[in-house]
């Protein structure tokens, strides 16, 4: 399987969670976990060719030009994270589906979990920095997502802030560290940058990229100072915790400082940097854990501390400190996931977290009791489990370290460290599960269903299988990943006894440390709490609160939801740097002759300054300024006609004649008369404002119009060559579905994303307390009789017909007359909108056939066939090919593939037209008005007296 | 030939001219809006007609081929001018006279203007949930 599409799968699979939410809570979790499945499948059948030591590329050119390329490979490293994300994923969809309740909205929790399963896939496969940094940023969001999925709870809510913030700032330092190391590399590809490891340490900015670099590692994988924003992301649902804390999100960190170890590592920056902060989060986290009360805050500081030890052991910069830290990723993956789900359903069935009011738990639990006493046991480093193995690697490495050039200093704070770890690892057994039965839980707990203890079991017996067989079953893995961080072949050799080596000792006194911590927690625990410690919280709200409300009233002061405010501050701005831009350069008087002013453009200029200068004095009456835009609006048309461009003068009859329409109705609920709301002073401001944007608009229409282009123009590009690659005679319809077509194409779907959310605003309007205003609108006319009268009801019937044949003259005509699927669509929408206007809403709803939703989204997606088509063809998007083709007995015609996309954007037109008129009319109906089924309101041909 | 032809182009052409200015003018001159409405429905749509069926004579003669634009244009124009002019008539009726000043129309039916017609049926229409 395309690697692409094994970090792709992961999004596809986002999509049908909120679809299958419809058939039940099973299929949406067997979607997830298919689309996890099988990406997991396509992995593990690379599995036997990175193990013979190949590294398999997928290489997509995305936007070569900035040096950005869809570019994913997989080699030891790649394959070990990717297999923990979608397998500990796979176990957590699975754990999910029994753990959330029947309330929470499972659709959504699987379309997030998905998202951020495919952000951390995409991570470990890219082989593309910037890439990377697409996916790194992915993460963070779709995080955020995940550990806000209970909008209800503030800590949850809180949470999610934090977690964005803190990474998010950490991920903003990275880009410019990562485009930095690119700079120095001379390419944005890992597998070149991979190899530039002397020259990128040689260079000035090597300090800098570092930095900027670990910035965005540590704040992911909460290093000390960030490893505040943790522990909070716990108020999010367990499931999510045990994914994103033991085996995904905070190894992002971690993965990355892995993937540049042989770039980075091997400096003394390095180490004093990444060892330091490393060995500063284990210690820090091993000992606030332990004071920790909250099952998931205990488990959240060693993760921290967990964390820190692997941080450290890469900060060490040697490949037997790498060789263990990657054994030790996957053990933590182990036991902390399992840990983590294990507290999951403790908290599922006792109905808290507090480790106070738990307590012998063990004869209540004993399926939990026998995971968590594993799991717990092996991060404790008890023998022979797999914790223990990695443990003992990294003391022995500890000891071998050299800080500061005190050689006792490293090896003494990782033991403490290491003894607060056995401390809290048996703090977890003993004082959850140990001890007497009590009756005071919240909730009398039990065992859970198999479901919800399948995946912890499955680790659980994963952590004493690795611990008794390490090197049959995952000695070539650690072989592999560990030669991928290094970039040589690493040695390794995982075994239990190594003799009475001095790690054993540190080791025992660690295990006995851990037993007098716990045994004296009591006291300890009192004098911690009366101790007085930096709450990180409040520091972090301390910072970021006078931040939001500075940013907060600098916002408010530009942006206060006055459009005229906007506008202002644009034009001002425009203006003067216009002006600025201006007074800089030097002028030269335009070269070009000025041509005779002849009578018809004269009379066209007099007829929009006049409507003009009326707009600026009438516009408070707002019919009377709708059709002086209409007038200004069929003068452009006819200035287009003048200067021959037939297209563009249809299209802006069309539009013209559209927007009066809808315009008029949505006027029928505004108030006529716009009341005069600013003060003269003001006024005079705002003139002046616009007096000199017109002006200066002006003058830089005459001085641009005197001169020549300073380039050549794409536009005898497009005519020469619009026949022969277009297949179309018309140019401006080439350039529209052909040359430019990418551009149509995004301008569709923002017209039907505008005709979805004005649909969306009358829903809403027509519910809220707008809806009530309206039911008591008093209409500030009286209305007429006759609204439909029978002359405009017989015109318009007769009109259908034609105005559609016209359509789809001008339709078929398009590629090489004027004409095209837009002009048709508005041409055609007309014809339909006449029909609204002489019979009435329900008379036309009651014979529309077709959801105008359904048809601009069937437009849209004709217009993406059309355009993918030519993938099939091995071209780019929207080339089109054409052919001649004769059925007698007509005349020899054109058929090209452009138009099936002009057809998309032909019905997308329509049914946007359409769609906003239906809107609209539905607010007069909510409003009180009547609507008849009948065609007409006085029917002459009805007998007397039963007129409709 | 040519020459009856140009005799008749010219005289049509002057004819619509003749037209044209009349009906401007009664526009501009006549005293309120029911009246007024004639002018430019009767006169300016003659008007035009001249010139279109000069148009089309025009073109069969001298330029040897027979143009059915004007005839789409003429079509269009008789079908939309006595719509607008009803509409405007309808608006004026609404906005500037009362029901009693009109002479009770013929047959004993009502003046279609002042008519509530519809009112009191409500429709529901499809979609449209009440919220």
């Amino acid at each position: 399987m395309s690697l692409a599409l094994i970090a792709a799968l992961p999004f596809l699979g986002a999509l049908l969670p909120g679809l299958m939410i419809r058939a039940g809570r099973n299929a949406c979790a067997i979607a997830a976990g298919s689309a996890t499945l099988l990406a997991l499948t396509g992995l593990l059948l690379h599995a036997p060719a990175v193990f013979r030591g190949e590294v398999l590329h997928t290489r997509i050119a995305w936007l070569p030009q900035l040096g950005l390329d869809a570019n994913f490979v997989l080699d030891g490293l790649g394959l070990l994270f990717a297999g923990l994300i979608l397998g500990i994923g796979l176990l957590i969809i699975l754990y999910a589906r029994f753990y959330l309740a029947k309330s929470d909205p499972m659709g959504q929790f699987y379309t997030y979990l998905m998202l951020f399963q495919g952000a951390m896939t995409g991570i470990v496969l890219s082989d593309n920095i910037l890439l990377l940094l697409i996916f790194w940023e992915l993460t963070s969001l779709s995080s955020f997502l995940l550990i806000g999925y209970w909008k209800h709870l503030p800590e949850g809510r809180q949470g999610a802030r934090m977690a964005l913030t803190v990474t998010g700032m950490g991920g903003l330092a990275m880009i410019a560290g990562m485009l930095i190391l690119g700079q120095i590399a001379g390419s944005y590809d890992l597998s070149v940058i991979l190899t530039k490891g002397p020259e990128i340490q040689a260079s000035e900015w090597y300090l800098t990229a570092l930095v900027l670099i670990l910035l965005g590692c540590f704040t992911k994988s909460a290093q000390f100072p960030f490893h505040f924003w943790l522990p909070h992301a716990m108020a999010a649902p367990t499931p999510v915790s045990a994914y994103l804390h033991s085996a995904t999100m905070v190894k992002a960190g971690l993965f990355l400082m892995a993937r540049l170890w042989p770039v980075l590592a091997g400096t003394e920056e390095w180490f004093a940097l990444v060892a330091s902060a490393g060995l500063i989060t284990m210690v820090l986290g091993a000992v606030i854990g332990l004071y920790k009360n909250d099952l998931k805050a205990l488990l959240a500081f060693s993760t921290v501390s967990h964390l820190g030890l692997i941080t450290m052991l890469l900060g060490f910069g040697t490949e037997a400190a790498a060789v263990v830290a990657v054994f030790h990723i996957i053990n933590h993956a182990t036991f902390k996931a399992a840990l983590f789900m294990a507290a999951g359903i403790v908290d599922h069935e006792a109905h808290t977290r507090d480790i106070r009011r738990l307590g012998g738990l063990r004869r209540l639990m004993p399926v939990t009791f026998a995971i968590v006493a594993v799991a717990a046991l092996s991060m404790a480093g008890i023998p022979p489990l797999n914790g223990f193995l990695s443990k003992e690697m990294m003391l022995e490495e500890a000891f071998e370290t050299v800080w500061f050039g005190l050689p006792w200093l490293l090896p003494a704070l990782a033991t403490l460290g290491a003894t607060f770890s056995v401390a809290y690892s048996f703090r977890l057994v003993a004082h959850v599960f140990l001890g007497p039965v009590r009756d005071d839980y919240p909730h009398r707990p039990h065992d859970p269903g198999f479901g919800m203890w399948a995946a912890p079991a499955f680790l659980a017996g994963l952590v004493v299988l690795i611990g008794l067989l390490p090197m049959t079953l995952t000695g070539d893995l650690v072989r592999v990943v560990a030669g991928a961080v290094t970039g040589g072949t690493a040695y390794v050799n995982i075994y239990h006894w190594h003799g009475f080596v001095p790690a054993l000792f540190m080791s025992l006194a660690a295990v006995g440390g851990g037993l007098v911590l716990l045994g004296l927690h009591g006291p300890l625990a009192r004098a911690w709490d009366n101790a007085p410690r930096p709450e990180a919280k409040v520091i972090f709200d301390a910072i970021v609160e006078p931040a939001a409300r500075l940013a907060r009233g600098f916002t408010d002061a530009l942006h206060d939801g006055a459009f005229t405010r906007y506008a202002a501050i644009f034009t001002v701005a425009v203006v003067a740097a216009g002006a600025w831009a201006f007074a800089g350069g030097g002028h030269v008087p335009g070269a070009r002759e000025t041509t005779p002013v002849t009578p018809v453009p004269a009379v066209g200029w007099l007829l929009l300054v006049t409507c003009a200068a009326l707009l600026a004095t009438m516009h408070r009456d707002r019919l009377v300024s709708l059709v002086l835009i209409g007038v200004v609006g069929l003068t452009v048309a006819l200035t287009f006609a003048y200067f021959s461009a037939p297209d563009l003068a249809l299209t802006q009859i069309l539009v013209e004649v559209a927007t009066v329409v809808l315009m008029l109705l949505a006027l029928n609920f505004l108030p006529k008369r716009t009341p005069v709301e600013s003060s003269g002073v003001r006024r005079l401001r705002d003139g002046a404002i616009a007096a000199a944007a017109g002006l200066g608009a002006a003058a830089l229409a005459y001085a641009l119009m005197l001169r020549d282009f300073a380039f050549p123009t794409i536009s005898d590009y497009h005519l020469a060559n619009a026949k022969d690659l277009g297949g179309g005679t018309n140019v401006v319809n080439v350039i529209l579905v052909d040359f430019r077509g990418y551009d149509t194409y995004g301008e569709i779907l923002v017209l039907a994303i505008g005709a979805l959310v004005i649909f969306a605003l009358t829903e809403a309007l027509l519910r809220g307390p707008a809806a009530r205003r309206l039911l008591a609108r008093v209409p500030d006319q009286a209305k007429a009789g006759d609204r439909h009268p029978m002359m405009l009801v017989v015109a318009t019937r007769l009109a259908l017909p034609f105005v559609l044949m016209v359509g789809i003259y001008l339709f078929l005509r398009g590629h090489n007359e004027p004409g095209g699927g837009f002009i048709a669509g508005l041409l055609v929408a007309i014809g339909v909108l006449i029909q609204y206007m002489a019979s009435g809403l329900a008379w036309a709803e009651a014979r529309q056939r077709a959801d105008w939703h359904a048809v601009i989204a069937v437009g849209a997606l004709i217009a993406a066939a059309g355009g993918i088509g030519s993938f099939l063809a091995d071209r780019p998007f929207l080339t089109s090919s054409f052919g001649y083709v004769t059925i007698p007995p007509f005349e020899k015609f054109e058929l090209a593939t452009a138009m099936v996309f002009d057809l998309g954007v032909f019905l997308v037109v329509v049914g946007v037209v359409l769609l906003i008129l239906s809107s609209l009319s539905r607010i007069g109906i909510r409003a009180g008005e009547t609507v008849n089924v009948a065609p007409m309101d006085i029917d002459p041909s009805a007998p007397r007296g039963k007129e409709r | 030939m040519e020459l009856a032809a140009e005799i008749l182009i010219a005289a049509l052409m002057v004819i619509s001219g003749v037209f044209g200015l009349i009906g401007s003018f009664g526009l501009l001159k006549l005293p309120d809006l029911m009246t007024r409405l004639h002018a430019p429905t009767k006169a300016t749509t003659l008007g035009v007609g001249g010139v279109l069926i000069a148009s089309m004579i025009h073109f069969a003669i001298f330029a040897d081929h027979i143009s059915f634009h004007e005839l789409l244009i003429t079509l269009f124009l008789l079908l939309t001018a006595p719509i607008t002019a009803h509409f405007i008539a309808k608006s004026h009726i609404h906005r500037e006279v009362r029901a009693d000043e009109l002479p009770p129309p013929a047959g004993g039916a009502a003046w279609g203007c002042f008519e509530r017609t519809g009112d009191g049926r409500r429709i529901e229409v499809p979609g449209e949930r009440q919220g």
